[in-house]
């Protein structure tokens, strides 16, 4: 008998493609399966997707870093017992903040509930923070600042297929959501796709022939970019003035705010000509509902918004959507790809430093009443507000003498990474729940082997704020735990009498009751309903709702309903260009790798797709360093440098460099991106930063000074 | 301590973006700030107002941020006078008068009208483009006007005659020099702009001027050129350049040559006395262009602010990239010209004459330190950003001149290489479909199956099914996996193939 396949989603990035998974004695099939996201397709990481779970290096017990200072096998309990009294330990000497707790935008809406309640109530740390910072945050606080909403999409992304017009600032979707490219048809065939890239990436090459306009901007000047285009609205009559009184406030200020950014000013600053500008506004402004378009759509993905003005660039954006009178209209609006599988759960359900579960304010007093009723504590025992990401790393060592780390691989992931591992090897101690041995497992002193994807029941929101449901096709292999049993472990030993479910059905109950009333309100689902319905259920959910595919329609969610506009001006880079830095970096990811590539490196067949770092750069450049393509070269800014093949080609600037940020060791990008952040969101400016380029003579060399 | 109170003199571009940045600045109020404009407008993008002339731009999109009114008094249609610098006090055209502790003046610049026959009497349809109301009176009368002369072939009369042109009115540009924009220009583009121009329908009269307006019941009916030819003419516009507006400084006995003299601080001989922007006579010279007008404007509140002085001489006109902002016409002037270069700079010239094309280089020491890029918008952005922010040249310059040349991949499954990733979303080439249509799989969804080609994305399908169509076409005796390079076809199916470029090129 063949055993019934299992319907789940993909374990990867925020497209969450549907498959089923069938195992068998060969291991675990993966079947594509129809839905509306990926129609039916997936990557070749989803392919391959059921390689990781099968790994020769696969993590299957507790490991214990023990008197020879390697990382040696114990039992749960030991482990446990260990973590709980060196956290004891490290409370009672340096107060309760000393211990921090990092979380990942891949765990479930479940699990990152318990880790924001186990962080709040067990150990009452006001420093939890997620790699997310790290994906949306820009767009979510540029978001939660115009709409009073932050929703990814806030309509289902099939509602793509039928646009006219897509601006894409930032956003390879090519090679990052390949399956995502089927919604793009529609608007090919209209020449309406406008993708604003400094590189022509495998999506600007979409905008070629006809099926649009690839605009190609020096990196950092998107927000002159946008403002230059609004301001080309003002100028053509383009905007809709109608729906600006009607539903938006700040439309006066804003307009005055980009008589500075005329078109021929623009141009110098982005290097786009002016004629592209003015065609671009024309094909967005045709398709705007109002002016008898199909629909017109503005989306931002992490190249617009890792920078230290990303916020206000996002803002930007948005301003630009609404001038044209998007938000709320047919086949329209504003919108964040999100990256990461559960992004969009992960920042809602409290592992961000401010937030408390249903996107509710940690510092609103009716907020904390609630969810200290749901959890059975004081709320004056809630800590107040932490910091976001790239503070809390700056912490390790000093104020934070703990870290636990769940779902993340910090040691490559974030910026400005060698001066992160020097601090993360300054801790007291170090916890990393994961199921294989990244970087940051390696150094740990104790490593919790977890279950992953294909292993446990969950839930995940996708891009479109659509929740769906994760669910269990096999047993975890060896002593294999889910972070929801850890956690109430935990809690235990440290005596806790706060009640930490471990059935994630049950959690999420919790979590539903949690969001009651909140922004991302759940309340009306649980696992039973997600599993009966066939329907598309975003959030919000309230009891008794049938979800919300589209917000927006009537009424935003500020209080008065309306739309803020906020004007902008940018902010540059934070490491700009100088005489000995003349070149811009820029990172990315390939199409066959996933963030810090823990996972996809180990896949064989993704190995071989895409088998190491490399640096992209134009052939006049090239010529210029005297590099030929597959030389190494050294890629130096202030903070590090890497080393990397050389790939030559003329899809990039030649002012600018690329490189992938998968990889660790002597080609790792983020030893030489800057921990620059921006001043509302906390996201670090990954996507640009001054450096030098040398053809590198002794490969052997560089890479014993880069790791020294 | 109550805050010292500052008046600003001149609500135009550099007086209300020294306001902007001052009110942003100073965080602890230790400032009071009274704005003083004397047009009724609220502060506008002067800039643009070529652009309003040629119907490119809507009014609103002109207007500027309102200064903070919780931080700024401001007064506009309301001009001063006088000043009184023995009581520190500005006397307004109401009667009123401002006190001040500290005074800047920003009055900027009025556009220089020369003597000529005629025009002493105001005939009617004779403007200068310098203020909204100037800007509403041209287009207006654009409506109706037979015929144009712009007096002055400087970029703002090249930008008013192309904005009247744009508006369907045919147009004479008379300019006294050798040759257009002789300020930014060499001989050679400028002769190419002529040609330009006079393909979009505006005639170009070099060395030459106007010696009469000739009016009819107080309206311009033609004017007289030098050499005695007459020309109808229902509209002028006089472009003859600017005249710091100093008027005020130097009945109040402060020092004015061709601005208010000021040090490089931006300061009268009275201390508490400041000019900047277009009525300012630096060090370094006059300012000319915006960018060094706000460039004062942001070292003067540095001084006020936080009392860091200034160690360097601000930018000029002559340093500062010239965009002419035109319908039609695309033209970039930076930094140095071929006549002004040294000997051992290195030029690079393009010429088209067909196509009304000029570009200069001029390299020196491996950076770009000068350019003119006349008709090739496409690579002057590019270059202006080149040429800003000092990026590393490519060796041969000419590089620079040519935009990219797509390298076109082979769409033919005949040629394509073997190697040819045919399927990017799931990293499948050209020869592993060979071999699963060898393993039997004899249609597109067969392949798809196998390998898993056109899974993703589905924008391979198309070559997908042609390479299956040409190896079932090919001769079933024949082994077409054999060599995928030169495969023995009996047709070949041009397919489209958008989406698999490979992305290195040597």
């Amino acid at each position: 008998m063949t055993p019934a396949g299992t319907d789940t989603h993909c374990p990867y990035c925020a497209l969450q493609c549907a498959m089923t998974l069938t195992p068998s004695e060969e291991g675990v099939g993966v079947a594509a399966r129809s839905f509306p996201t990926n129609k039916g397709g997936l990557c070749q990481k989803g392919w391959t997707s059921a390689e990781v779970l099968t790994l020769t290096d696969r993590i299957t017990t507790p490991l214990l870093r023990g008197t020879s200072g390697e990382l040696e096998p114990v039992s749960w309990a030991q482990a446990v017992a260990f973590v709980a009294d060196r956290v004891r330990t490290l409370q009672a000497e340096h107060g309760r903040d000393a211990i921090g707790v990092f979380g990942g935008g891949g765990l479930t809406n479940e699990k990152a509930y318990q880790l924001g309640k186990f962080t709040r109530t067990v150990l009452r740390s006001r420093h939890i923070d997620y790699n997310g910072r790290f994906c949306m945050s820009s767009a979510a606080a540029a978001g939660n600042r115009a709409f009073g909403i932050d929703r990814g999409l806030p309509f289902p992304l099939a509602d793509l297929s039928e646009a006219e017009a897509v601006l894409l600032l930032g956003s390879n979707v090519a090679d990052t959501m390949p399956p995502l490219v089927q919604h793009l048809a529609g608007v090919r065939e209209r020449g309406g796709l406008l993708v604003v890239d400094p590189r022509r990436s495998a999506t600007a090459a979409l905008a070629e022939d006809g099926a649009g306009i690839h605009l190609q901007p020096l990196p950092g000047t998107d927000q002159a970019l946008l403002l230059g285009l609004l301001h080309l609205v003002v100028a053509e009559g383009l905007a809709d003035e109608e729906y600006l009184a009607a539903r938006v406030t700040g439309w006066d200020d804003v307009r005055r705010s980009v008589a500075l950014w005329w078109p021929t000013r623009v141009a110098s600053i982005t290097g786009v000509p002016e004629e592209v500008l003015r065609r671009t506004v024309q094909v967005l402004a045709a398709a705007s509902p109002t002016r008898g378009g199909g629909g017109a759509m503005v989306l931002t993905g992490r190249g617009a918004e890792q920078h230290t003005d990303g916020t206000d660039t996002v803002t930007a954006a948005i301003n630009l959507a609404l001038a044209l009178g998007l938000p709320g209209s047919r086949a329209s609006g504003y919108g964040c790809l999100t990256g990461q599988g559960n992004g969009q759960g992960g920042r809602e359900h409290g592992q961000k430093a401010d937030q408390l579960p249903g996107y509710r304010s940690i510092e609103d007093p009716a907020a904390r009443a609630h969810v200290a009723r749901v959890w059975g504590v004081e709320e004056a025992t809630i800590p107040g507000k932490g910091v976001p990401a790239v503070q809390l790393l700056d912490k390790l060592g000093g104020e934070v003498r703990a870290l636990f780390v769940h779902g993340a691989n910090l040691l490559v992931s974030a910026p400005d990474a060698t001066a992160v591992r020097r601090r993360v090897e300054s801790l007291d101690l170090l916890v990393v729940c994961d199921f294989v041995p990244s970087e940051t497992a390696l150094l740990a002193d104790v490593v919790l082997p977890v279950t992953q994807w294909a292993e446990e029941e969950g839930t995940m929101t996708s891009l479109e704020g659509r929740i769906l449901r994760r669910r269990k096709a096999i047993d975890p292999p060896g002593k294999a735990r889910s972070e929801l049993e850890i956690l109430a472990d935990l809690a235990g030993l440290l005596g806790s009498e706060v009640h930490f479910d471990t059935e994630p059905a049950l959690v999420f109950d919790e979590l539903a009751r949690a969001s009651a009333g909140g922004v991302a309100d759940y309340s009306g689902l649980s696992h039973a309903r997600l599993d009966a319905e066939t329907g598309p259920l975003h959030w919000p959910v309230p009891a008794g709702s049938g979800g919300t595919p589209r917000l927006f329609r009537d009424r935003f969610g500020h209080a008065d309903g309306r739309a803020r506009m906020v004007p902008v001006s940018p902010g540059g880079p934070a490491d700009d260009l100088r005489p000995d830095a003349p070149l811009y970096l820029v990172t990315g990811r390939v199409l066959a790798q996933y963030q810090s590539g823990a996972q996809t490196r180990r896949v064989a067949a993704l190995d071989r797709s895409a088998p190491g770092p490399f640096v992209e750069l134009h052939p006049n450049l090239a010529a210029r360093y005297g590099i030929d393509d597959g030389d190494d070269v050294r890629v130096t800014s202030a903070r590090g440098a890497a080393v990397a093949r050389a790939r030559i080609t003329t899809a990039i600037r030649p002012d600018t460099v690329f490189m992938p940020f998968h990889w660790s060791g002597a080609g790792m990008a983020n030893a030489v991106t800057n921990d620059a952040t921006d001043p509302v969101s906390g996201m670090p400016e990954f996507k640009v930063c001054a450096v030098e380029i040398a053809r590198a003579a002794q490969p052997s060399e560089i890479l014993e000074e880069v790791l020294a | 301590m109550s805050p010292q109170k500052i008046v600003v003199v001149g609500a135009g571009m550099v007086g209300h973006r020294f306001v902007d940045e001052l009110v942003r600045a100073d965080r602890t109020g230790r400032y009071a700030v009274e704005l003083i404009g004397a047009e009724s407008y609220e502060p506008y993008n002067r800039i643009l107002l070529s652009e309003v002339v040629a119907g490119r731009a809507d009014l609103k999109a002109l207007s500027l941020p309102l200064p903070d009114s919780e931080r700024v008094t401001f007064r506009r249609g309301c001009a001063a006078v006088g000043l009184d610098l023995a009581e520190r006090r500005v006397l307004l055209d109401d009667g009123s008068a401002s006190s001040f502790d500290r005074l800047v003046l920003a009055t900027g610049a009025t556009a220089f009208v020369p003597p000529i026959e005629g025009l002493e009497s105001g005939p009617r349809h004779v403007h200068v483009l310098r203020t909204l109301d100037d800007c509403r009176n041209i287009a207006a009368r654009a409506m109706n006007a037979k015929h144009a002369v712009v007096l002055g072939g400087g970029v703002l009369g090249l930008e008013a005659a192309c904005g009247l042109r744009r508006r369907g009115v045919p147009v004479t540009v008379i300019d006294l020099d050798e040759h257009l924009m002789a300020t930014q220009l060499d001989g050679p583009p400028a002769r190419m702009l002529a040609g330009r121009l006079r393909d979009l329908g505006i005639d170009v009269i070099t060395r030459s001027s106007i010696s009469e307006v000739i009016s009819a019941y107080d309206e311009i009916v033609a004017v007289r050129l030098a050499d005695g030819r007459l020309l109808a003419a229902d509209l002028m516009l006089v472009s003859c350049g600017v005249r710091a507006e100093a008027g005020l400084a130097a009945a109040a006995g402060l020092a004015v040559e061709r601005g208010i003299v000021v040090d490089a601080d931006l300061t009268t001989a009275d201390p508490q006395v400041h000019a900047i922007g277009d009525c300012a006579q630096a060090p370094a010279g006059m300012t000319g262009l915006l960018a060094p007008g706000w460039a004062q404007a942001e070292r003067l509140v540095e001084l006020l602010v936080r009392g860091v002085g200034a160690d360097v001489d601000l930018p000029t006109a002559s340093a500062e990239p010239v965009r002419l902002k035109a319908a039609g016409v695309d033209l970039v002037t930076m930094g140095v010209r071929p006549s002004a270069a040294r000997d051992d700079d290195r030029l690079v010239t393009l010429t088209d004459s067909g196509g009304r094309r000029h570009v200069d280089l001029v390299i020196r020491e491996d950076a770009l330190v000068g350019v003119t890029c006349l008709g090739a918008p496409e690579i002057s952005a590019a270059l202006s950003v080149a040429y800003d922010r000092r990026t590393p040249l490519p060796l041969d310059p000419l590089t620079m001149l040519v935009p990219e040349a797509r390298t076109e991949e082979s769409t033919s499954p005949v040629r394509m290489p073997g190697s040819t990733t045919v399927c990017r979303c799931s990293s499948v080439t050209k020869k592993e479909i060979v071999t699963a249509w060898e393993q039997g799989a004899r249609s597109a969804d067969a392949v798809a199956a196998t390998t898993r080609a056109s899974t993703g994305c589905g924008g391979c399908r198309d070559v997908v099914c042609g390479l299956v169509d040409w190896l079932n076409a090919s001769d079933p005796g024949v082994d077409p996996g054999a060599d995928p390079d030169a495969g023995p076809p009996s047709r070949s199916t041009p397919v489209t193939q958008r989406n698999t470029t490979v992305e290195s090129t040597t």
